[in-house]
């Protein structure tokens, strides 16, 4: 039954990367900003879970276990807050230069969010709380980890919650038009720096999310954020870029791809046969495996 | 091209007191601590003109320069610790590393764009901190590899202090002397007219692959030698050097100082290597400063800290002789009798769209040929395959024996055939001049280009405002250059795309008087137009597309009475089914 074991643990990885792929497509869409603070945005969400912990601990009779599915609206929250800072401090301002200077303003974001957690928190790895406790539960007949099974449950929630609002709510429909042509949105009377902001704070929320999930088995260090990035990135290049099922996808093979190589060799090999793979794809591929919608013309 | 530039101008003045000021209190007054710092500072320089090379004058966001820095710290300080390499050894082979890894990695990186490009660099420096920390019996893992010697060159050992002081920074200013040999001012406009213009560069003989290929390897060079410093300098190398920390700190010395210039080098890594020094109150929280820092810079001072010093190159000296113009200086290849354009049979479909459907035609020398048809009717289309920037689906096309159906954008460019773009491909930035000598420079003899580009500025009657940005050009004046770009280099084809699009009826006359000239001086021009004011004046010859086909080819009287033209052109179509 290893099997099945490593399968769950594979999808609940792949659940949370989800999670930070389809963030990173949500900003992509709304305003074609390559968001490079994203994986720090991760990072951001496994410590305001520490940090939320480590204040309900003072509140709370001593030795009570407090379930980390009960942070995530706050984290949620904090996240998105964060997501606003990033729109308003490093994309709005310059939205109209070349698309270097969002990346590099972008970066200078997850420098200040890294250094500032490794100032506030220390350098070394913090775990957060299980979603709903630890141990295993028999499960179909296969012994499966509650914390895996809580990861693709919450995971799933968040996803389908998002699905709802894009396909049937008028503020998806608005979403969904700035992606396909934002011009031509904001001549039908969209308010593009609305939806941007939006795109920022919900994008940066579905990361804190992640990083939740991510921080009780995975750990989380304030340095985690460069190699976070680059999955979601691969994620959506794999998926191809803009679309929210592909990333989907990608991010569960890339979940695949590291607990499979990952199990018969070392943590590290895996990490790095992963960024051989992406570059391999780029030399395939250089727009991605299903290329990118071209928006320019001679 | 070689710019003449005063030795000494008052603006450079305060520059060479400050730089002066530095020197001696580096010299004689620093501690030993300070002196360190400025070492480090020396170090930085290095490693920040080479990122300047890819970031700023190629425009691609490299995050591989921390890649090579590490590479150069790591095959310099495992092979002076562990074999005992002398440095004159360690040093070239740190460079070499670099540069090799650099040419591996630009096979498949090189060719992306933006977002991709940034983050395949990243892909990459993650990659070799992966093997730094865990490749223990060769780097060390994550302890490093302690016992790196001082550079020793023969019997000299340089020693801590002012002598890895001087030498250090006497490295850097052989490296800012490669910087400035290699940024010449031709190149240099290159380098802008590939940033800002992509579209336009190959079409006028720049080769961005070529261009970015060399600030790559540049900028490895450039990393692996400050790296290979910096573990003689520290004594010890370490996973530290691959660290993402080292790529910022280059990314911010060099959006704070300038991406373009050497002055922006030694300001940005001065400035971030004493910081910390300053702002030690800060204590952890320094690093968040250096992201507010970065952010703040970008946003309100993008061009950085030496934007704010102005440039103190003299103005260059009047340039010689203009070529005649039209002929300007290249024989024109085309062999008389041959046709400097052939096509047949060309077709070209876009999704559902027949863009173009069994197209044939062909040009002759001097000769002025119209191409008229309505909106849709494939003209851009042609104008695109015939330079290379699209591609035919089947049929042939040649000129003056080059294969234009096979042939790179640069290469037909090179080939003598010249293009305008339907919206102006001009840099802001760039003055009139520059911008038509990287055109012109594409055949390589320097003094004979520059004659070419100044044939081109005097025959589009552009001498008053050569040394102007193009920036702030009107409209009708814009047309004009692009117009002399096309002409600088020699050409013995044009094709100019709707080259009186948005002019007014004088602005107009003038072109028209422009290509009359140049025709009569040899080579033949395609112009793309459906304005018949414009055209009938000018071209004795008309073709006419229509949805993709041509329908009409002939002297300008018959086509215009041509019954098909008048109905596809004008929608004139009697009851009777005849022109009207």
């Amino acid at each position: 039954m290893l099997g099945a074991q490593l399968a769950l643990n594979a999808v609940a990885l792949g659940a949370a990367y989800a999670l930070v792929a389809i963030g990173f497509v949500l900003v992509l869409n709304a305003t074609t900003a390559v968001n490079f603070a994203h994986g720090e945005s991760v990072v951001a969400g496994g410590f305001a879970a520490v940090a939320m912990t480590a204040a309900l601990a003072m509140l709370l009779p001593a030795g009570s276990a407090i379930p980390g599915i009960v942070l995530l609206p706050g984290v949620l929250v904090l996240t998105a807050l964060l997501g606003l800072a990033i729109a308003a401090l490093a994309y709005l301002p310059i939205r109209n230069r070349p698309p270097v200077s969002v990346f590099v303003t972008t970066i200078a974001f997850g420098i200040i969010v890294t250094n500032g957690l490794n100032a506030a928190f220390g350098a070394a790895p913090r775990a957060a709380p299980a979603l709903l406790g630890t141990g295993t539960i028999d499960f179909l007949g296969v012994t499966a980890s509650r914390q895996s099974l809580a990861i693709i449950a919450t995971a799933a929630l968040l996803i389908g919650a998002l699905a709802f609002v894009l396909q049937r709510t008028q503020l998806g429909r608005q979403f969904r038009a700035c992606a396909q042509d934002p011009e031509m949105a904001r001549a039908l009377g969209i308010r593009l720096t609305r939806i941007t902001l939006l795109a920022f704070a919900l994008g940066t929320a579905f990361a804190g999310a992640a990083g939740l999930l991510l921080a009780h088995q995975f750990f989380v260090t304030p340095s985690d954020g460069a190699g976070l990035i680059l999955k979601a990135y691969i994620a959506v290049v794999i998926g191809g870029w803009g679309s929210l099922r592909g990333a989907t996808i990608g991010a569960m093979l890339i979940a695949v791809f590291e607990v499979g190589v990952a199990s018969v060799s070392s943590q590290p090999l895996a990490e790095g046969l992963l960024y051989v793979a992406v570059l391999l794809v780029l030399l395939v591929r250089p727009d991605g495996i299903f290329g990118e919608p071209q928006r320019l013309r001679a | 091209m070689s710019p003449d530039r005063s030795p000494l101008t008052r603006q450079s003045l305060p520059l060479i007191a400050g730089g002066g000021a530095l020197a001696i209190y580096a010299l004689f007054f620093a501690s030993s601590y300070d002196q360190r710092i400025l070492t480090l500072s020396g170090i930085y320089v290095i490693m920040v003109l080479g990122y300047q090379f890819i970031f700023g004058h190629a425009g691609a966001l490299s995050l591989a320069q921390g890649a090579f820095f590490g590479v150069g710290a790591y095959v310099t300080g495992i092979l002076a610790s562990q074999f005992g390499t002398g440095f004159l050894a360690t040093f070239p082979l740190s460079i070499a590393g670099a540069s090799l890894l650099a040419l591996i990695v630009a096979v498949p990186v090189l060719r992306l764009a933006s977002h991709y490009f940034a983050l395949a660099t990243l892909a990459l420096s993650q990659l070799l901190l992966l093997i730094a920390v865990n490749w223990e019996p060769v780097t060390g893992g994550a302890n490093g590899l302690p016992g790196v010697p001082p550079i020793t060159i023969g019997d000299w050992q340089v020693t801590r202090g002012t002598q890895l002081l001087l030498f250090v920074w006497g490295l850097a200013v052989v490296a800012m002397l490669i910087a400035r040999w290699q940024r010449n001012p031709l190149r240099t406009a290159m380098f802008t007219v590939m940033r800002d213009t992509p579209l336009a560069a190959p079409a006028f003989g720049i080769d961005p692959g070529l261009l970015r290929l060399r600030a790559f390897m540049l900028s490895a060079a450039f990393g692996g030698a400050a790296g290979a410093l910096f573990v003689h300098t520290n004594r010890v190398v370490s996973p530290e050097v691959l660290g993402f920390g080292i790529m910022i700190t280059c990314l911010t010395m060099t959006v704070v100082g300038g991406r373009l210039r050497i002055l922006g080098a030694v300001i940005g890594a001065l400035l971030l290597t004493h910081l910390p020094e300053w702002f030690r109150g800060l204590d952890e929280y320094y690093l968040v400063a250096v992201g507010v820092l970065l952010l703040v810079m970008v946003v309100f001072a993008p061009d950085g800290l030496a934007s704010f010093v102005k440039p103190f190159r003299a103005v260059r000296a009047p340039i010689g002789t203009p070529t005649r113009p039209g002929t300007a200086g290249r024989t024109p290849p085309v062999a008389p009798g041959l046709p400097a354009l052939e096509i047949s049979g060309l077709s070209k479909r876009y999704g559902g769209i027949q863009a173009l459907d069994e197209v044939g035609l062909s040009i002759g020398a001097g000769e002025i040929v119209g191409m008229i048809g309505p909106n849709g009717a494939g003209k851009t289309t042609l104008a695109n395959i015939i330079t290379g920037i699209a591609r035919a689906d089947s049929g042939a096309i040649r000129s003056a024996g080059l294969d234009l159906a096979t042939a790179t954008p640069t290469a037909i460019a090179r080939g003598g055939i010249a293009r305008t773009f339907q919206t102006p491909q001009l840099p802001d930035g760039l003055t009139v001049r520059d911008v038509i000598e990287t055109a012109a420079a594409n055949a390589g003899e320097a003094a004979r280009d520059r004659a070419r580009a100044a044939g081109a500025i005097t025959s589009c009657d552009l001498t008053g405002i050569a040394d102007v940005r193009s920036g702030t050009l009107p409209h009708g004046l814009r047309r004009r250059v692009e117009i002399a770009r096309a002409l600088a280099g020699g050409p013995h084809l044009l094709v100019l795309d709707e080259p009186a699009a948005g002019l007014a009826a004088a602005e107009q006359a003038e072109i028209a008087d422009i290509l009359r000239t140049i025709a009569a001086a040899g080579p033949a021009i395609l112009v793309i137009d459906h304005n018949l004011e414009f055209l009938r004046p000018l071209a004795t010859r008309l073709a006419c597309l229509d949805a993709g086909r041509l329908i009409a080819d002939g002297p300008r009287d018959d086509v215009l009475a041509d019954t098909a033209v008048r109905a596809a052109y004008f929608g004139l179509v009697t009851a009777a089914g005849g022109a009207a």
